[in-house]
């Protein structure tokens, strides 16, 4: 379970990025963060990764207080969370398998049961006949789906995506959707977008941020700004 | 292997200018090594050696020389002396230049003096030894070994001094240009350390390549470096025998334990090879360790 508990986050000018912020997400609910750019969607996945702390408020992961300076489990915890990055992260150098791989790698496993579960997540993002190949012969969208098999891949429990659909073309965002769709109910998954039309259409959890403050928190949400 | 020599492939400059800091460090610290050790060996060498030795004019009569040993044994400040006749003076000397008949012919047994080497019960003893010996008919010259002992010993404590502060800057200069160098690497490789971060890498995973590479580069350094010197001191052996001529061995004692230093001895070389290692990897790890903090921070 993920609990923020009157999360603020000030930036060292002044500005906030999150004010106050209160939600609860139980293990395995997929929810949408939606908002305008600025709205302080990256700032709560950024939060959760603990790559930010908050300045007040409490957040807690899982029963730990990750908001806490004293906190000591960051490994831990980012080893039990995925992350598909906005900007994908994906390393040039190496080739998919690799790519995927890093993320088992981190935590020691060994090499057989590393390319059992490779070969597992490259299949469900529909990639196993380019394990072999590297980033730069890749459109973006396959590139997307490097990134999520990297971040499903293992036994990671909650899975963050920053804009997983943000450069890509409506089919291959609907693509992308679909793997994010086949994970439900497997891991906690939370989707930071401010594509309306795939949002309106999941039917998920919405937390509608707007100048860092939670607006709306609908169940079965659409995306309205208004 | 192939992430190393692909890292270096990447960065050649970076890892050649580590490389070669720290071959010229490693190569200084084993010529400074060494020759303390063989200075050590001979401070050692000579502090066995007779404390005092009186040379005796060649037409002293053995008499008169048999009479100043007994005088000084009976003296009670003398724990031994022993006599070295012209004959035996010339036998030593025969021995010495075995190799150079040259030197042989030139020199016969009447030419060499007899002489008294004393060994004084307390070295507090031995100026009053000597200048009772400086005193006596017959007598050409005193040698009194304590000065050389001190000379050496003060010379000794000056260079090791010297030594430390030199390998004290030494380090800290390698150090550094080993942590510009690998900072350097660190860079190129900034946006994998954070996404490693992020994945939850622990810091000792990401340090491990930087690791890994720089020990490659402190070995090879530390082993051509060290097969330089070995070079080195065979090639200046010939140089070495004839300036430590009479020397048969040099010894380097540490508390119970005696290292053979001259002539050279694998042990003596293995020793040097290990110190070589150790302080190589050392500072490779340091250097690794400085240069990955920064990017470490969660």
């Amino acid at each position: 379970m993920i609990i923020f508990d009157k999360v603020t986050k000030k930036f060292p000018l002044g500005n906030f990025a999150l004010n106050e912020v209160t939600f609860e997400i139980n293990d395995k609910e997929f929810v949408f963060l939606v908002g305008p750019s600025g709205a302080g969607k990256t700032t709560v996945l950024k939060l959760i990764l603990r790559e930010f702390i908050p300045t007040s408020g409490t957040i807690k992961v899982n029963d730990w207080e990750i908001s806490s300076r004293h906190f000591k489990k960051i490994l831990s915890l980012r080893r039990k969370i995925g992350v598909v990055f906005q900007d994908f992260k994906i390393l040039n150098d190496k080739t998919v398998f690799e790519n995927v791989a890093l993320s088992l790698k981190v935590i020691g496993m060994s090499l057989n049961k590393i390319k059992e579960e490779v070969k597992e997540a490259l299949r469900l993002v529909n990639l196993s006949d380019k394990e072999k190949v590297f980033p730069l012969q890749l459109s973006a969208g396959e590139l997307q789906r490097v990134a999520i098999a990297r971040a499903v891949v293992g036994e990671r429990e909650i899975l963050l995506a920053d804009e997983p659909t943000g450069n890509l073309d409506p089919k291959t965002s609907w693509e992308i959707m679909k793997i994010f769709k086949r994970l439900e109910g497997k891991r906690t998954i939370i989707i930071a977008s401010h594509n309306v039309d795939i949002v309106n259409s999941m039917q998920k959890r919405v937390l509608l941020l707007k100048e860092g403050k939670l607006i709306k928190d609908i169940k079965k949400g659409r995306y309205e700004l208004s | 292997m192939k992430e190393i020599l692909k890292s270096i492939r990447r960065t050649p400059y970076q890892s050649l200018s580590a490389f070669l800091t720290l071959f010229f460090s490693l190569f200084l610290s084993a010529v400074i090594f060494i020759s303390l050790a063989f200075l050590y060996g001979l401070l050692a060498y000579i502090e066995t050696r007779p404390q005092v030795t009186v040379y005796f004019q060649t037409n002293v009569e053995e008499n008169k020389i048999f009479k100043i040993r007994e005088d000084l044994n009976n003296s009670g400040k003398v724990a031994s002396v022993k006599y070295i006749s012209q004959k035996e003076a010339f036998e030593i000397y025969k021995k010495l230049n075995k190799d150079n008949p040259l030197l042989l012919e030139m020199i016969s047994s009447d030419i060499l003096p007899a002489s008294l080497e004393i060994y004084a019960k307390k070295p507090i003893f031995l100026p009053e030894i000597a200048e009772y010996l400086k005193k006596q008919p017959g007598v050409d010259e005193v040698q009194f070994q304590k000065d050389i002992v001190d000379r050496l010993l003060t010379l000794t404590n000056i260079l090791r001094t010297a030594a430390i502060s030199f390998f004290i800057f030494l380090i800290l200069m390698t150090i550094i240009v080993l942590t510009t160098s690998i900072s350097f690497k660190i860079a190129l490789r900034k946006e994998e350390i954070e996404l490693l971060r992020l994945i939850g890498a622990s810091d000792f995973y990401i340090r491990k390549p930087f690791l890994k590479e720089s020990f490659f580069l402190g070995f090879i350094a530390v082993t051509s470096s060290f097969i330089l010197i070995v070079g080195l001191l065979f090639y200046f052996q010939p140089f070495l025998n004839s300036y430590l001529r009479g020397i048969p061995h040099l010894f380097l004692s540490l508390d119970n334990f005696q290292i053979q230093v001259w002539p050279l001895s694998l042990i003596f070389l293995g020793i040097t090879y290990i110190f070589s290692l150790f302080f190589g990897l050392s500072i490779s790890s340091i250097a690794t360790y400085f240069a990955t903090k920064k990017y470490l921070k969660v």
